[in-house]
């Protein structure tokens, strides 16, 4: 198989769509987010795209005061790391939850977000 | 293999500058030359780093630039790009052109100017070192990345605010001790604790600032270096990658490169850590050096923090941790600072770091981390 069975695009037009999709390795079953060429895991090439369920819970988390230049006006906004229930682990924005209801281990749940035209991750409320 | 030898180091003063970051690496390179006592024309190719120049000069293809404006204008160059892990990067390639024969002295180092352009744009081109595809489009920063670190360390082994907070007063403390230093002005726990949040839990003054400055390193082949008053041997460098996604890592509360390269870097040099005398580690965070003290095997996974609180990092504690002043009080030129910890581990090791030495240092060790601690480098020094 050479063509990706996903790939970054796609990957975000589904997001956009509010579809969350990994890859799972055809041989290992191996679970990624992004879509890459090699399993890391043991070292085929036999991806298949998987929709995720978009539940998970919160590994870490901050909230950034100091943006990069054109995100002045989006702060205070919080990042978290999600594991999600497949296994497989995400970054994005954090929406809707308070700043001081974060915590390791709440649980929530992806949303796409629109932000200055391009789809983000993130995660809302369970 | 043959070995290898720091005969020089230049290192210009850290801060911010007018002049340009070529200009910056070529002041830093001829005191280098200068230094190692050889003639300029001896050198036989240049390893250099930068990573923002693009950005903030508008100037790439700057590795021939600086061998131009540095008076060496034929030899060979190339330039590296590794985020903050550059020019360490580039040592690493160097030492090993030199160990395989093909090249006897090579001119290494780096360059950075970011203090020309607004704190929010510097703050942008430096996420440009997180992926561009997911992390950039979330708003994640650098701040961001280690306040990630940080709050996974708390959550795991109970790390506090305070402890990292130590981590800064005791590098702003070594900092005062360094002529070449942004700031050599010491601080209190509480200005530390009271400053604001940047990405919680890192505050103002976790952080290490934007910087100006160049770094510039010799090395020389055994036979060259053996003509030297005092080579500083290279007894290992290793290199580590981890995956370049935050959220891939496995263990937020570790860096797995930092210990991936350690061990690589002690196997190759016969050592132990409880062999190191002097260490200069990347604390471009607070958190980043606790982290690190931990992945290097000086101590236990979580201990850190204590070690901190504690002061065996300090001047005249059991490790000195960043004498220099570190990232945090020294600055941090990103494409500069691998050299400049290696320049700064070099001058302990010959005892000729004054009121900042390490008394007896015979042993020492550098550890620069680039990005989402994605690249990192160890490499060890011994003298004769």
């Amino acid at each position: 198989m050479t063509e990706r069975v996903i790939n970054l695009k796609s990957f975000f037009e589904e997001a956009r769509a509010g579809r969350l999709t990994g890859i799972r390795c055809g041989r290992c079953g191996a679970l990624a987010i992004p879509p890459k060429e090699f399993c890391e895991n043991c070292q085929q090439r036999e991806w298949q795209p998987v929709p995720l369920g978009g539940t998970g819970t919160i590994v870490s988390y901050t909230v950034i005061r100091v943006a990069p230049r054109g995100r002045g006006g989006e702060v205070p906004y919080a990042i978290v790391v999600v594991k999600l229930d497949e296994g497989v682990s995400l970054l994005g924005r954090a929406v809707d939850i308070p700043f001081d209801a974060l915590k390791a281990g709440l649980p929530v749940r992806f949303r796409p977000l629109e932000l200055q035209s391009q789809t983000l991750i993130g995660f809302g409320p369970a | 293999m043959r070995r290898v030898a720091v005969i020089g180091v230049g290192v210009t003063k850290f801060g911010k500058h007018d002049r340009t970051s070529a200009e910056l690496f070529a002041q830093a390179a001829a005191d280098a030359i200068i230094d190692a006592g050889i003639a300029p024309s001896a050198v036989q190719a240049l390893y250099f780093g930068n990573v923002t120049g693009g950005e903030t000069e508008r100037q790439l293809h700057m590795a021939p630039l600086a061998a131009t404006l540095l008076g060496l204008p034929t030899i060979p160059t190339t330039r590296f790009e590794n985020a903050c892990a550059t020019s360490h990067v580039a040592f690493r390639h160097a030492v090993m052109e030199i160990a395989s024969g093909a090249s006897d002295v090579i001119l290494v180092g780096g360059a950075e100017r970011v203090l020309n352009v607004p704190t929010e744009s510097a703050t942008e081109f430096f996420a440009y070192c997180s992926d561009a595809s997911l992390e950039q489009p979330a708003g994640l920063t650098f701040p961001g990345v280690f306040a990630l670190i940080a709050r996974a360390h708390m959550d795991k082994y109970g790390t506090t605010e305070e402890q990292m907070a130590h981590v800064a007063v005791k590098n702003h403390r070594h900092g005062t001790l360094n002529p070449k230093a942004q700031f050599q002005k010491e601080i209190s726990l509480e200005t530390v604790l009271k400053s604001a949040y940047v990405a919680d839990p890192l505050k103002l003054f976790d952080c290490c600032p934007f910087t100006d400055g160049g770094a510039a390193i010799v090395l020389a082949a055994e036979e060259v270096a053996r003509r030297h008053r005092r080579p500083i041997w290279i007894l290992g460098t290793h290199a580590a990658t981890d995956t370049m996604f935050v959220h891939e890592k496995r263990d937020l509360a570790r860096v797995t490169a930092t210990e991936r390269a350690a061990q690589g870097a002690y196997r190759q040099a016969g050592k132990t850590p409880a062999e190191v005398d002097v260490v200069e580690l990347h604390d471009c965070f607070t958190i980043a050096e606790i982290v690190a003290t931990e992945g290097l095997g000086f101590f236990e996974p979580g201990t850190g923090g204590l070690a901190a609180e504690k002061g065996w990092t300090s001047l005249g504690g059991k490790l000195p941790v960043n004498p220099s002043g570190g990232l945090k009080a020294k600055g941090h030129p990103i494409g500069a600072t691998g050299a400049a910890q290696i320049a700064e581990i070099v001058t302990q090791l010959r005892g000729e770091a004054g009121p900042r030495q390490v008394d007896g240092a015979s042993t020492g060790l550098t550890h620069t981390l680039g990005g989402n601690t994605a690249t990192v480098l160890v490499s060890l020094f011994g003298r004769d």
